[in-house]
């Protein structure tokens, strides 16, 4: 019986291939000045994974994670869109409630967004700049339950089109020129990996036996957001970046249920360029 | 209507909040709690409630009844979980058991309720002292110029090198006895790996099914399942396994492979049984819970849940064990010399 092969993976390359060739589409603004904005921040904090192909029960403890992110000026739109990529990698160690059973968990999400200024909707408030646009994300991750022997890890993987919202307010406070900035990402549709109710990874990895695992991911099964609140403070060694990040991100699909809610404080720091790209 | 980004936004928080949380299961870690999860549980992930009702007339409804009248908050845990081991304990499934530090609930009545047929000194006396060892695999070259090979478990990972180190060393041997009895499973890798050794071409071994939702009966259309044979070095001669009824699941499942090989004659007991795959789950007390949730058929989509009949049944006889000998070790070689002469 012929039978449907898994290409996620291909999907999740194609899908970022054509992202990053919009950038390069994007990025074309030769002989004109673009600001760009790098920030890499560290964070520690609390998470919480339901998986219930692994337990009926979730799991909670600390999570680590780094979050890389770029913005840049592009000439799109009359240079009212605004590129912005973001790696986000997390781990963290899990235990049960009773406290006899560990999981891990972690992943990477890569996203690209295109931001519009809304500077219309701003532009009552001083200092005031809204942006909103579409994500491109991809994700690769997994859990893993020490205790199971047949079902002992998930994997997670997707890709999705998200919706962004990026707002930020610049203001001055004691003589310091300081930057609140609040991003939400709120994963629309796209496609996930799940493995079928009962399916064993040893149907699906050693005898290739598909079952509905590529799986059509939307706002309805798959209801998540992700929050990034942080602060820009100017210090003598340079820009510190202060805040919290907070995903919800949340499945039901294939009949398994899934969430992983995580609160991370975080702390880096922000490098702005401007530089001249060569004709 | 004009759309703002900020009606988009608007929007999309308003379809957030139509959106349910996916939470998980109740947790209540009360004696009434944990009985009322673990039957949940089964019910819902469960691979054998329909045969099983069919087989052995479980109404897992009526087990409901029955056992939760026993459940109250004053019941210590063992109590506890001598009334779950008990409820799950109508399944008769090996590889359904329930596990707390201070025991391990289980149903071993497809082993326990039968002769043994195997008496592992007797064994080690055809062994002897010399013999080789291949990973999982020991092995003996007899004075009728037999291999008898002992596998004990299909836990050990059995590499490809070692078998055909192994099938090297007793190339010129005319017949090989594989004893696989009390070997209660393992990995169905290592099992397929060391059954590819006996076929000759691409064979249907049977057909597998999980379940797709939590009713009995939603299962996934089976598929075919097949063993490819080993592309190198294999055993064509004849071949004699000898099983008991503690081959259980990994080992089930290779006796299911290699029984409809024309060169392979499975001598002894009635196999265990043991077809479904097991998966974890725990209660809200942390206690661990095994159940069976994927169903492997055999090639003619029967159940083999409850034991693979042997070509050749046997008993071990007391008066061989009297003098240290095997019944049956001693009817494999009598067989294979039989089948060598013809």
């Amino acid at each position: 019986m012929d039978r449907p092969e898994i290409h996620l993976s291909k999907l999740l390359v194609t899908v970022l291939l054509f992202s990053q060739s919009l950038l390069a589409f994007s990025q074309d603004v030769a002989g004109r000045t673009v600001e760009s904005e790098h920030s890499t921040l560290f964070g520690v904090g609390s998470g919480s994974v339901y998986d219930s192909y692994l337990s009926p029960y979730s799991y909670s403890g600390t999570e680590l994670r780094v979050i890389r992110e770029t913005m840049r000026g592009t000439r799109l739109m009359d240079g009212r869109v605004s590129y912005h990529t973001m790696v986000d990698a997390h781990a963290s160690l899990l235990e049960n409630r009773p406290g006899n059973v560990n999981e891990y968990a972690g992943g990477v999400r890569y996203s690209n967004a295109w931001l519009y200024d809304l500077r219309e909707l701003a532009s009552g408030v001083n200092g005031l700049s809204l942006f909103a646009g579409p994500a491109v994300s991809g994700y690769l991750g997994g859990v893993y339950n020490e205790r199971n022997g047949n079902n002992p890890a998930q994997l997670k993987t997707d890709v999705m089109i998200d919706a962004k919202v990026m707002v930020r307010y610049d203001f001055t406070l004691w003589r310091r020129d300081m930057r609140v900035t609040y991003q939400m990402n709120v994963p629309l549709l796209g496609c996930a990996f799940s493995p079928n109710y009962g399916q064993s990874y040893y149907e699906l990895f050693s005898l290739g036996n598909y079952d509905g695992n590529v799986v059509f991911a939307n706002v309805f099964n798959s209801p998540s957001w992700r929050h990034l609140l942080t602060v820009e403070i100017p210090t003598v060694v340079g820009n510190v970046r202060v805040g919290y990040c907070g995903e919800f991100m949340q499945a039901k699909l294939n009949n398994l249920g899934y969430h992983s809610y995580s609160h991370n404080f975080m702390l880096g720091w922000v490098k702005n360029f401007g530089f001249r790209k060569r004709k | 209507m004009k759309f703002s980004g900020l009606n988009i936004l608007v929007i999309l928080l308003a379809l957030l909040t139509l959106t349910s949380c996916v939470s998980e299961d109740e947790y209540d870690n009360s004696k009434t709690g944990n009985f009322e999860a673990l039957w949940k549980m089964m019910d819902e992930h469960y691979c054998f409630f329909d045969y099983k009702e069919k087989e052995l007339g479980v109404d897992w409804d009526e087990v409901h009844t029955r056992y939760s009248s026993m459940i109250n908050e004053k019941m210590s845990n063992a109590q506890l979980f001598e009334v779950l081991c008990n409820m799950l304990s109508e399944l008769q499934d090996g590889h359904v058991n329930i596990g707390a530090s201070f025991d391990l609930g289980r149903n071993w009545s497809y082993f326990q309720e039968y002769p043994l047929n195997y008496n592992d000194s007797i064994v080690n006396i055809y062994l002897g002292n010399d013999y080789y060892i291949a990973s999982g695999l020991k092995y003996v070259i007899l004075d009728d110029n037999i291999v008898y090979v002992r596998c004990e478990s299909f836990e050990t990972s059995i590499g490809e090198g070692n078998i055909s180190n192994m099938l090297s060393m007793v190339a010129l041997c005319c017949g090989m006895i594989l004893d696989v009895r009390s070997n209660g499973g393992g990995q169905l890798t290592n099992a397929h790996r060391l059954a590819s050794r006996f076929v000759d071409e691409k064979t249907l071994i049977g057909y597998v099914s999980h379940k797709t939702g939590k009713g009995h009966s939603d299962f996934s259309t089976p598929v075919a399942e097949y063993l490819e044979p080993y592309n190198g070095l294999r055993w064509n001669k004849p071949v004699v396994v000898l099983t008991n009824r503690s081959c259980y699941s990994a080992t089930n499942d290779f006796v299911k492979c290699v029984k409809s090989q024309r060169n392979v004659t499975i001598m002894g007991d009635k196999t265990g049984g043991g077809s479904g795959m097991p998966f974890n789950s725990e209660l809200p007390n942390g206690w661990s819970v095994r159940y069976s949730a994927v169903v492997f058929y055999d090639r003619d989509m029967n159940h083999t849940e409850f034991g693979i009949e042997p070509d050749v049944q046997l008993q071990l006889s007391g008066r061989d064990t009297e003098v240290d000998k095997d019944t049956y070790i001693e009817s494999a070689r009598e067989y294979l010399k039989n089948m060598t002469t013809e």
